[in-house]
């Protein structure tokens, strides 16, 4: 299955000219402001919760509630109330409680997520994993044992004295959550050599939507599979054992600065090509390497039209050299300037800048839409000159970057919704989902789907497999109560104009 | 973000809260470098939470006494900027939203109470050292008060050092390299009368003319960031006209709060007439902190040579939260403390974390201070350094407490007071 998954690019329904519902793709929609608040009144099952729980798990007043509305892309709904769970049972009880009183639940980590996986979609009990915090490493089996809290960038700071390391690496594992990247199966650099967060998973805990305590390993039906990237429609997932591995030994950055996007992207495809594998295998254009100077000041290359930044890694030096000067060669043979970090300490400011590109953005313009494509790699460079030359067109400020090494690329329409008409926003989005789809590719590498991408899915997946995967979602969660209106469209809710 | 600020408040205060909420795109980066968000772990006491918050009160969907739990736990320590990837001027909104919403409030008897005798004694050293001498025969009775009382004594020394008054004008040893006015501070002059001192020890030995206006007064940073704009103002305007940026090659200060203080006058005199804007813009562009401005003699022709220590000493250096995130001064104290022959430096686990004393927070949010002040003492400790220098007196007496208190022997010092003994041979 996993049709959405990182450098896949199975084939999907290539009907045109479909307009995503506003709503749904943008942020800040005003649609959903304010519901309930203002009323001194406490809704039944945060009264039950208090009482069940107590009121230190539990927050009721318009103001803290509204806290547990948004992600890092889109406002939503106000919750009724929020439960902070300190435990497996805690979420066993909150879970009942709301089931018995028929509030649909949401399941929340940081909130750094960028589909809208946990902002509320219709008034829901939000359960904040952030208190369930608890973390301890196996150095001999090689292993983490997480609560859903612990925060991503913790696990490899408490594996590190073991001699180990946990690889995935969203560009927000500061602040992100472990429960949070299981639920979007979340990516990073790091995971073009090394895989996603799903590919370190040996075993999973979960509360299904009765309340009842789970645990999943990889064998027999791989379950604890289904609820990775699933996000929080099937489960609550409360705790996790993940595999660790040893970092390499060494590791060599370079930076490349070319004329264009598309020459970026061929040096891509030949370096590739011509057998290196790269740990991290990054892409920014102009715009998105200014918006970052303009934060960080690091030095890099304004007047490139685009840059990549590469790591080699391994144990061997020679070998990780040896794939260096593969990459080095490939630029420069497609018109880059090549620089390699000669420090550690510069490799670590490169890096600090491409985890800063997407928030970055907001120095361009207030609002934005991302988009989350993954395309062949054979195709990149056309790719990236069309939605070059879309946005060129559209007189809209468009932007490009993203884990090109996996053909993962995250185009942004930036937009001062004051100013400029989110018409003409959507059409271009649209017209960029199709470059995407006419090249054999599909259009969530790893954000997750969320109610951002929902009307993309509609299109994306045929009727067949979209039946089935609502037969998985109503054999675990018949009454959909588990973050309703994410991930998957109703059959037919597809526009057709 | 997308927000009806500036429909509901036009003025140049409300401009200044829209833009800074248009430039948040809530991606969440702030979290971790939030020293409150570390310890509570709770959106709402986050700086994405409080933009959040701000706006909706602002806009008037969200009544004032719902966030202001949450906007009063706010440290002021702007580790959010540092953090923040899109450029959100957050000091800026919390500074202007304080302002705002202050006149607005009811706040209890005692805390009114300690509020005025905080924000009328701390800029008036003659009547703050009375206050001090005062308050440590009170000292003994602590635990029979309020916590609302027990916390702003804890704050005072055990002894209080004498004055030691400044000329209003000191010579440059040697060839005459620069001229300065000298921000002299307020609680400062009483708590720790020996930063000023070396300060100026330190400049004229490089050859720099150092100024003392007579009629200088307090920065008003503290009543900036409490929320008394009125008072703050006052303040601004005594220093606009006691300084003259014009005559002098900077304006030094060696108080990180307070330098940041300065280089906010123009944030605060947003729409006080467009002239007034420009002094308050000229004023602010010559305000150096003593590290910076030594950093910069050093790079034009180095600084006179320090004597090297009798022994290898390690140094911690603390970054003061309004030197570090506020004013983004970080490699110059540092560069100046690794000059000193026989001196190694090493850094604070956690240091970008504030240490919880923040101006008045100590007063107003004792535990979460005290929960700060014992985490950054913890990771100083684990540093094994001989002395812990930063260059801010707040930050500086919260360690020499907590530090104290966990019954370590390490010594507090002013980047400059280091220097200054470097240069005495004393180290």
């Amino acid at each position: 299955m996993n049709i959405f998954g990182r450098g896949k690019t199975s084939g999907n329904t290539s009907r045109e000219n479909r307009r995503p519902e506003k709503d749904g793709l943008m942020t800040d929609p005003r649609t959903h402001t304010r519901p309930s608040e203002g009323s001194a009144q406490m809704h039944p099952l945060a009264t039950e919760l208090t009482h069940a729980l107590g009121s230190r798990k539990v927050l009721v007043s318009a103001g803290e509630r509204r806290m547990y509305s948004y992600d890092a892309i889109q406002m939503g709904v106000v919750p009724v109330c929020v439960a902070l769970p300190e435990s497996t049972a805690d979420v066993v009880l909150a879970v009942k409680a709301a089931r018995a009183a028929g509030i649909p639940i949401v399941g929340r980590g940081a909130a750094s997520g960028l589909s809208g996986g946990a902002a509320p979609t219709q008034p829901s009990l939000v359960l904040s994993f952030t208190r369930m915090t608890e973390l301890s490493i196996d150095p001999v089996r090689r292993e983490a044992h997480v609560q859903a809290g612990v925060i991503t960038l913790a696990i490899s700071e408490a594996a590190r004295p073991h001699g180990l390391v946990y690889p995935p690496d969203p560009a927000s594992f500061r602040t992100s959550t472990i429960g949070g990247n299981l639920a979007e199966n979340a990516g990073g650099p790091m995971c073009f050599k090394y895989g996603v967060t799903g590919d370190y998973v040996k075993a999973l805990e979960f509360v299904d939507a009765d309340g009842e305590v789970h645990r999943l390993t990889r064998d027999a039906y791989d379950l604890a599979g289904l609820l990775i990237g699933s996000e929080g429609t099937l489960g609550l997932i409360t705790e996790a054992t993940l595999r660790l591995s040893t970092p390499a030994k060494f590791t060599r950055t370079l930076m490349s600065s070319f004329p264009t996007v598309g020459q970026a992207a061929e040096a891509v495809s030949s370096a590739i090509a011509a057998g290196a594998v790269p740990a991290k295998l990054e892409f920014m254009d102009q715009a998105c390497v200014n918006a970052i100077e303009d934060y960080l000041h690091v030095g890099l290359p304004r007047d490139a039209g685009a840059m990549l930044l590469v790591d080699t890694d391994g144990d061997d030096l020679e070998t990780v050299e040896e794939e260096l000067a593969l990459v080095e060669a490939a630029c420069q043979s497609s018109g880059g300037t090549v620089r390699r970090a000669a420090t550690d300490t510069e490799a670590a400011s490169l890096w600090q800048a491409r985890r800063s590109v997407s928030p970055a953005l907001g120095r361009i313009r207030p609002q934005r839409m991302n988009e989350d494509i993954v395309v062949p790699r054979s195709v990149l460079s056309e790719v990236v000159r069309e939605v070059e030359a879309l946005g060129v067109a559209s007189g809209l400020k468009l932007v490009q970057f993203g884990h090109i090494g996996d053909g993962n690329l995250h185009p942004n329409i930036l937009f001062d919704p004051r100013t400029e008409s989110e018409e003409a926003v959507h059409a271009l989005a649209q017209q960029i989902a199709s470059v995407a789809i006419r090249h054999g590719g599909v259009l969530s590498g790893e954000h997750g789907i969320g109610s951002m991408k929902l009307e993309f899915m509609a299109e994306a997946v045929d009727p067949v497999t979209l039946a089935c995967l609502w037969d998985v979602k109503r054999a675990l969660d018949p009454q959909e109560r588990l973050n309703p209106g994410k991930v998957l469209p109703r059959p037919g809710e597809a526009r057709h104009d | 973000m997308k927000n009806e600020i500036a429909l509901h408040h036009p003025d140049a205060q409300g401009l200044l809260m829209a833009h800074a909420v248009d430039a948040c795109v809530h991606c969440g980066f702030c979290l971790p470098a939030c020293p409150t968000y570390q310890v509570l772990g709770d959106e709402m006491d986050s700086p994405r939470g409080r933009i959040i918050l701000m706006k909706e009160v602002l806009e008037g969907g969200l009544p004032l006494f719902e966030a202001t739990p949450h906007l009063d736990r706010c440290l002021g320590c702007v580790g959010c900027v540092t953090a923040c990837p899109s450029g959100v001027p957050y000091g800026e909104l919390i500074t202007s939203f304080r302002g705002w919403s202050e006149p607005q409030r009811s706040r209890p008897v005692i805390q009114r109470l300690t509020r005025a005798a905080v924000l009328t004694m701390l800029p008036r050293p003659a009547l703050f050292r009375v206050g001090a001498n005062v308050g440590r025969f009170a000292k003994p009775l602590a635990p029979l008060l309020p916590q609302a009382l027990r916390a702003p004594l804890d704050l005072l020394p055990n002894t209080v050092q004498p004055a030691q008054p400044l000329p209003e004008f000191t010579p440059a040893q040697g060839v005459r390299r620069g001229r300065v006015s000298f921000l002299s501070g307020c609680a400062q002059q009483v708590l720790t009368p020996n930063f000023n001192a070396a300060t100026v020890r330190v400049l004229s030995r490089n050859g720099v003319e150092v100024l003392i206006p007579p009629a200088q007064g307090c920065c008003g940073a503290a009543a900036m960031h409490t929320g008394a704009r009125p008072l703050a103002l006052e303040q601004a305007w005594r220093n606009l006209n006691a300084f003259a940026p014009d005559e002098v090659d900077a304006i030094v200060s060696n108080a990180a709060g307070c330098g940041a203080g300065l280089k906010e006058y123009p944030m605060l005199l947003a729409g006080e007439g467009a002239a007034n804007e420009v002094r308050a813009e000229t004023l602010a562009a010559k305000v150096r902190d003593i590290s910076v401005y030594l950093a910069e003699l050093s790079a034009d022709g180095g600084l006179e040579p320090f004597m090297p220590t009798s022994r290898p000493i390690k140094v911690a250096y603390h970054d003061a939260c309004h030197l570090a995130h506020a004013q983004g001064v970080k490699a110059e104290p540092r560069a100046l403390i690794r000059s000193i022959p026989g001196v190694t430096l090493a850094e604070v686990r956690q240091g970008d974390l504030c240490c919880g004393s923040a101006g008045t927070y100590n007063i107003e949010q004792p535990d979460l201070a005290n929960q700060l002040g014992d985490l950054k003492a913890k990771n100083v400790i684990a540093t094994g350094a001989d002395y812990v220098v930063s260059g801010n007196v707040g930050c500086h007496t919260q360690l020499q407490s907590h530090l104290a208190r966990l019954g370590s022997p390490i010594k507090v010092l002013h980047t400059i007071e280091l220097l200054d003994l470097a240069y005495r041979g004393e180290l």
